[in-house]
C-alpha cells in the first residue's frame, strides 16, 4: 500500500475507479456525499465501485471495512487512514528488508490432516500388487493403507483439509492473500492451487501458487509462505498439501515394492503474521534450510514412459540409506542452528518413506519413537502429505496438552535428492 | 385461476419482486407475476412454500424476464409445501449446471468492477436453478454478496443477495439491540456455521436471476438460497 501520506495517490484511485464505475462524464461528488442515497450509484454499483478499489490499492478489505459506514468518499478515505496506521507502509523501510524473516513472527493459526476414507489391510495391497502377503507388513513394516474413496481426489481432500482448518480458528476464507499447494500425484492443469482457490471461494485477488519438491513440497510451502509474509505483502496463507498416490502408483504400472508403500491423504496449515497478544498460544516459524544432494538423484526417478505407463527406477536399498543418512543430518543441522536441544522436543515431523525407515531414524538419532506421529505405519507413504499429516498430529497434540509445549522439528527429502528443514517454536 | 407454488420473494430497494412455479401438463417452469403498473409488490404477505391461487393475464414479459405474467386478481393462500418439497419442485423446473446453460447465453464479467451481467437479448429467461459446489455469504458496505461454485467448478462472484429471508436475517443480526461487535459476529457466523448449515443441508439449492436491463445490462443476482435461515441461528452468534 501506497503512504497515506501522498493523498494526490488516493485521491486519484478513487476517482478513476469511481468515473469507471458511474460513467466518464459524471460529476466527483462530495467527500461527504452519501453515494446510494443521492443516488449516485445503486448498491451494485457502490460493491462493484469497492471491489475496483480493492483490487487497485491491494487493501483487500475495504469493502468488510466499511459496513456500518455511510458509502461516501470520506468514509473510503477514512477507512485508507485506519488501514496505514494499523499497517504502517514498508516502502523504502531499508531496515525490514534487511531483517532475517524469523523476527517478522509467524505463526501457524491452525492445522487439519485428512487421508482417504478406505482403509485397506497392507495384505490386500500385496496380492493386488501380485506380491506375497504380508510382504509390506513385515518388510516395511506398513499395517494398512488410506486410499481416496472413488469420490476423492487431491481438490476434494485438500479442500476438506483446508476448509477445517478454516473453521478451526473461524477464519473466512476471504482472508487469504496465498493459496500455497503442493503435491507430488496432481498432473494437469488448472493447477492444483487454482483448482482450490476456485473451490474454496477465496477472493479473486488471493494468489494461488503452486510448489514442488515431491515429498519435500510442505517443508517448501512453509518456506516460500513464511517469506511472502515476512515481505510485509501477505498476512494470511493456507499451504496445502494433497496426493492420491492409488491413482497413480496403480499395480500393473509400478512394482508393488514401490506402488504398494503409498496411501492417499491431505493437510493444511494457516499460516499468519503473529500480531502483539492478539493470538491464542500457537506455533511459530522459525528458519528453514534446503539443499539439493545430487549423489542420490539415481536412486529414485519416475517419468512418463511413451506407452502412457510410469517409468519407474526404483533403487529400494540406496533409497533407504540415503534417507536416513540425510535424514539424520538435517536433523543435526536444524539441532546446531537452532540451538534447540533435540532432547527437549515435542516431535518431529519428517518425511516417513515407511515405517522400518523411521524406527531407523529414531534410532540414530537416539530419541524415542513416539516423537515420529505414526502416520506411514496406518496410512502409507503420503508424499508430500507425510509431513503435513505427522505435523498436524503434533500439533493437535500439544494444544490438547496441559502444560509447556516443546519445539518442533521438520525435515524431508525429495527425489533429486532434495533436502530440507526447519523448526517452529511455541510462539 | 392458476395455482403458483412460491419459490421466490427478492427484495430491491423497498420493493419485492415474487416468483413462482406453474404446473403446465407434465412441465414445471417459473412464472413471476407482476402488477399492471410495476414489476414488484410493495407488500408481498405470503411466503416460500406457499401455494397461492391468482389470476394471470396470458402473455409473457419481454426478453429475458419472459417469466412475468400480469396479475389480474390478489393471491389466495391455499396450502403450504415444507422445504424439502419445494426444492424437490425447483429441481424439476429451470435447472442448470453450466455457466452458459444458466439463462441460454453467455455470462460476461464487469471489466471495471464486480459482478457478472448478460445482453438482454441474448438471454433466454431470467431465472434458474443449480446445484452449488461451495457458497459464501459476505458483507461488502453493507451490502450481502455471495460467491458460489457451480458443479461444473466454474466460480460466480460478488452476485448481490436479493433473497428476502437472507436479507432480513443478514439486518437482524446486525439491528442495533444485538449489543457490541455485531459485523465481527456476524461474519465470524457466516465464516463457519453458515457454512455447515448450509452446504449440509440435504436440500440446499439455489436459484440464479437477472436484474431487469440497467444501462442495457442484466446483472446476476442470488434469488434463493435454500435452506432458508432460523430465527433461532441469530441465538448463536
Amino acid at each position: 500500500m501506497a503512504s497515506i501520506k501522498d493523498e494526490n495517490h488516493w485521491k486519484r484511485l478513487v476517482d478513476e475507479c469511481f468515473r469507471r464505475e458511474a460513467g466518464p462524464r459524471e460529476v466527483v461528488p462530495g467527500p461527504a456525499q452519501d453515494l446510494i442515497e443521492t443516488g449516485v450509484l445503486d448498491s451494485m454499483g457502490w460493491v462493484s465501485f469497492l471491489r475496483a478499489l480493492e483490487s487497485a490499492s491491494g487493501l483487500s478489505e475495504l469493502g468488510a471495512l466499511l459496513t456500518e459506514r455511510t458509502p461516501s468518499f470520506e468514509s473510503i478515505f477514512q477507512v485508507f487512514k485506519d488501514a496505514q496506521t494499523e499497517r504502517p507502509s514498508t516502502e523504502h523501510d531499508f531496515s525490514s528488508s534487511t531483517r532475517p524473516a524469523t523476527q517478522t513472527s509467524v505463526f501457524i493459526s491452525s492445522s487439519c490432516a485428512v487421508v482417504g476414507s478406505r482403509k485397506i489391510p497392507s495384505e490386500e495391497v500385496d496380492r493386488a500388487f501380485g506380491m506375497p502377503p504380508g510382504k509390506l507388513r513385515l518388510r516395511a513394516g506398513i499395517e494398512s493403507l488410506a486410499y481416496a474413496a472413488e469420490d476423492e481426489n487431491e481438490l476434494t481432500l485438500g479442500v476438506r483439509a483446508a476448509q477445517q482448518a478454516l473453521h478451526t480458528v473461524a477464519c473466512g476464507v476471504q482472508e487469504l492473500d496465498w493459496i500455497i499447494a503442493t503435491s507430488e500425484t496432481h498432473r494437469g492443469y488448472p493447477s492444483l492451487a487454482a483448482q482450490l482457490h476456485s473451490q474454496l471461494l477465496a477472493r479473486e485477488n488471493c494468489g494461488a501458487l503452486d510448489v514442488g519438491g515431491a515429498c519435500l513440497g510442505l517443508v517448501n510451502g512453509l518456506a516460500v509462505a513464511q517469506g511472502l509474509i515476512a515481505s510485509g505483502q501477505s498476512r494470511t496463507i493456507a499451504v496445502i498439501t494433497s496426493d492420491v498416490h492409488s491413482r497413480t502408483f496403480r499395480p500393473g504400472l509400478v512394482t508393488g515394492e514401490f506402488g504398494g508403500l503409498f496411501g492417499d491423504g491431505a493437510s493444511a496449515f494457516l499460516l499468519r503474521a503473529k500480531n502483539g497478544a492478539a493470538s491464542q498460544q500457537a506455533y511459530g516459524l522459525g528458519e528453514f534450510f534446503f539443499g539439493c544432494a545430487g549423489q542420490y538423484a539415481g536412486a529414485i526417478r519416475v517419468a512418463d514412459a511413451p506407452n502412457g505407463n510410469l517409468d519407474v527406477h526404483f533403487d529400494g536399498e540406496a533409497l533407504s540409506r540415503a534417507a536416513i543418512t540425510r535424514l539424520e543430518k538435517v536433523v543435526r543441522e536444524i539441532e546446531l542452528r537452532s540451538g534447540i536441544a533435540r532432547s527437549s522436543l515435542q516431535g518431529l515431523a519428517t518425511h516417513q518413506p515407511n515405517p522400518r525407515l523411521v524406527t531407523l531414524l529414531a534410532k540414530q538419532c537416539g530419541l524415542p519413537q513416539d516423537k515420529f506421529p505414526v502416520v506411514a505405519r496406518l496410512f502409507g507413504n503420503l508424499g508430500s502429505s507425510t509431513c503435513g499429516v505427522a505435523l498436524d498430529a503434533i500439533l493437535q497434540s500439544a494444544r490438547s496438552q496441559a502444560g509447556q509445549w516443546g519445539p518442533i522439528f521438520t525435515a524431508s527429502l525429495g527425489p533429486g535428492l532434495l533436502f530440507g528443514g526447519g523448526w517452529l517454536v511455541p510462539a | 385461476m392458476t395455482k403458483l407454488l412460491i419459490t421466490e420473494i427478492t427484495r430491491m430497494g423497498p420493493a419485492y419482486c415474487v416468483i413462482g412455479l406453474q404446473r403446465e401438463k407434465d412441465k414445471i417452469r417459473s412464472i413471476r407475476p407482476v402488477t399492471a403498473t410495476a414489476n414488484s409488490w410493495m407488500h408481498f404477505p405470503h411466503q416460500r412454500g406457499d401455494v397461492l391461487q391468482c389470476a394471470l393475464a396470458p402473455f409473457s414479459g419481454a426478453k429475458p424476464h419472459v417469466e412475468d405474467r400480469v396479475s389480474t386478481h390478489g393471491f389466495q393462500k391455499e396450502s403450504t409445501v415444507p422445504e424439502p418439497e419445494l426444492v424437490t419442485y425447483m429441481r424439476k423446473a429451470e435447472i442448470a449446471s453450466t455457466l452458459p446453460e444458466l439463462f441460454g447465453c453467455v455470462l460476461h464479467e464487469n471489466k471495471s468492477g464486480s459482478g457478472l451481467y448478460a445482453m438482454p437479448h441474448e438471454a433466454t429467461r431470467s431465472v434458474c436453478g443449480t446445484q452449488t459446489r461451495n457458497l459464501r455469504l459476505e458483507l461488502c458496505a453493507n451490502e450481502v454478496r455471495a460467491t458460489l461454485s457451480l458443479s461444473s467448478g466454474e466460480v460466480l462472484r460478488d452476485l448481490p443477495v436479493v433473497d428476502r429471508d437472507w436479507r432480513d436475517f443478514i439486518e437482524a443480526a446486525l439491528a442495533e439491540g444485538r449489543g457490541a461487535n455485531r459485523v465481527a459476529r456476524l461474519e465470524r457466523f457466516l465464516n463457519s456455521p453458515f457454512h455447515y448449515k448450509v452446504l449440509s443441508c440435504p436440500h440446499h439449492f439455489i436459484r440464479l436471476g437477472l436484474t431487469r436491463p440497467y444501462h442495457d445490462l442484466c446483472w446476476l443476482m442470488l434469488d434463493t438460497l435454500i435452506p432458508l435461515p432460523k430465527r433461532e441461528w441469530l441465538e448463536e452468534f
